[in-house]
């Protein structure tokens, strides 16, 4: 029993500690960007376009893929349970609001923090390690302002717009296979679609994706700087930060969705 | 704070405790200016973290580092920051930006501090190469260049905002001889030519003797020993004498057990 208390106290003293770090990591990256709108040369330009590069362009593919494959899935499933109430026809509309609440900004979200935060999280890792943040102290440079602020700031310019991405190619996944396979009539797909959507399901996923993006770029930056020792540590900052982006992703998603559509007036 | 004060650097008692281990055990030295002074002493006799001190990496437990008179110990970040711009600082293993090119590299303190053009960072990029002995390997990316170019490329990189003091983390660590006295003429050369004031690190008894006007001993995070290279070669001191003819017996024995080990170090 006190083993258990002991460890439980542990546990949510790991926790805390952790939420602590990343908000002291997150206000200060905060602090640097309201900074830049009055300073120059807060926030290095050259790193932040190549991270909106690496991010933003170089993910798209993989996104659309991704998207696209989702939006043809959901639109099968959707119909074999829509067809036994004959209500085939709200295929459409199911898929639309479902890609633009909910799977758009998760699935974007899930394949960036796979492909980018493990990314930022070796990269400043390997930096950790090989004295370069230490190289970059000594230079009078302050490694959360060059490093850290750039790669939270890229990420939620950028991950918004991909989900948009994923938004539209779902989309028209869905509606290829619905009038191709379904056999649904197209200007009927389209116009219940357009029925079903509001642009409170957009926004709110937007809303969604940046919140996201932030916990990614905040979750895998502190693993990065928080690597000491060699190869191990790096490995293993990595992995801590996909699997802990992906499960706060997901927590954040059901307080995010409870709010939004249950808690606030409509 | 004056520039005409002999001692660049002082240091007073300093004492770092990691828990229960003490890594430096009441430090006491002065750096003179201009000059090239060498801290020595076998691995994990503390010099790394001395050095790390002087720079502010770590915190010392109790001490005061003085830079030009002033205290550095304990000082915000910023005016941390104003201290650091007077240094240059060669890490042991070179420390490049990977994702950049060898002229970014060198330009990224220009860049950060100055608010020169582009044009005049490019130009001061090339005379700082120049200066290593690397003309015209601006656009070449560190993966792409050799062990004792990256370390060539990392002076070029610490000196360019031309500090008063550089220090050296184990210049020649994992070159080969050649070019390892080749880096010791670079340290020689720059702190004469631009009269830098160069505080090294090293475990390499050649390459200290050539280039030290001034050589510290440490040993178990104590000073054992202060003095010229000649002075240190004539100590009467039997671990200095078993340090600089690299023998295996001696006041270190060859044969350690673990508890032997660990009491030698919480002896300190």
């Amino acid at each position: 029993m006190k083993e258990f208390a002991g460890k439980t106290g542990q546990s949510i003293f790991f926790i805390l500690s952790g939420v602590a770090r990343l908000w002291n990591l997150g206000s200060a990256v905060v602090g640097y960007t309201l900074s830049s709108f009055f300073k120059r040369k807060v926030i290095p330009r050259e790193v932040l376009f190549r991270q909106m590069v690496l991010i933003g362009i170089d993910s798209t593919a993989i996104v659309s893929l991704v998207g696209a494959s989702v939006g043809t899935v959901l639109a099968l499933q959707a119909a074999y349970s829509l067809k036994t109430f004959g209500a085939l026809m709200y295929t459409g509309s199911l898929v639309c609001v479902a890609m633009a609440r909910e799977l758009g900004p998760l699935i974007a979200a899930i394949v960036i923090s796979g492909r980018i935060g493990a990314r930022m999280a070796a990269e400043i890792g390997t930096m950790m390690v090989q004295e370069e943040v230490d190289a970059l102290i000594t230079m009078g440079i302050n490694p959360i302002r060059y490093l850290v602020a750039p790669r939270v700031l890229a990420l939620a310019l950028m991950l918004p717009c991909l989900t948009v991405i994923v938004d539209i190619v779902g989309m028209i996944g869905g509606w290829a296979i619905g009038t191709t396979g379904l056999g649904i009539n197209s200007s009927l797909y389209i116009a219940k679609s357009i029925e079903a959507l509001c642009l409170k399901d957009i926004y709110t996923g937007l809303l969604k994706s940046f919140i996201f993006s932030i916990l990614i770029a905040l979750v895998s930056c502190h693993q990065g700087l928080s690597v000491s020792g060699g190869a191990d540590a790096v490995g293993k900052a990595t992995t801590q930060a996909v699997v802990i982006s992906i499960v706060l992703i997901i927590v954040v998603d059901c307080l995010a969705t409870a709010v939004i559509y249950y808690a606030l007036p409509t | 704070m004056s520039e005409s004060e002999p001692c660049v650097i002082e240091v007073r008692n300093l004492i770092k405790r990691f828990g229960d281990l003490t890594v430096l055990n009441g430090i006491n030295v002065e750096i003179p200016r201009g000059q090239i002074t060498v801290i020595m002493g076998g691995s994990g006799c503390g010099k790394t973290t001395f050095l790390r001190h002087l720079i502010a990496l770590h915190q010392p437990t109790s001490g005061e580092i003085l830079v030009d008179g002033a205290n550095i110990v304990g000082l915000s970040e910023k005016e941390m920051n104003n201290v650091r711009r007077k240094f240059g600082m060669l890490f042991q293993g070179s420390a490049l930006f990977n994702s950049m090119t060898v002229g970014e590299n060198v330009a990224v303190p220009l860049k950060e501090h100055t608010d020169l053009s582009p044009e005049i960072i490019r130009i001061i990029v090339r005379v700082k190469l120049e200066l290593v002995g690397l003309t015209g390997f601006e656009d070449f990316m560190p993966h792409q260049i050799s062990g004792g170019m990256k370390k060539r490329v990392a002076l070029a990189r610490a000196i360019a905002l031309d500090p008063k003091i550089v220090f050296y983390d184990e210049p020649g660590a994992g070159l080969d001889p050649i070019t390892a006295s080749m880096i010791d003429r670079l340290i020689l050369d720059l702190s004469k030519k631009l009269n830098i004031t160069s505080v090294v690190v090293s475990h390499e008894m050649k390459s200290a003797f050539r280039i030290a006007d001034q050589i510290i001993v440490l040993h178990k995070g104590k000073v054992l020993q202060v003095g010229t290279a000649d002075e240190i070669k004539n100590s009467k001191d039997s671990y200095v004498q078993q340090f600089i003819h690299g023998e295996s017996e001696g006041v270190i024995p060859f044969k350690q057990t673990s508890e032997a080990y660990l009491k030698g170090l919480l002896s300190t």
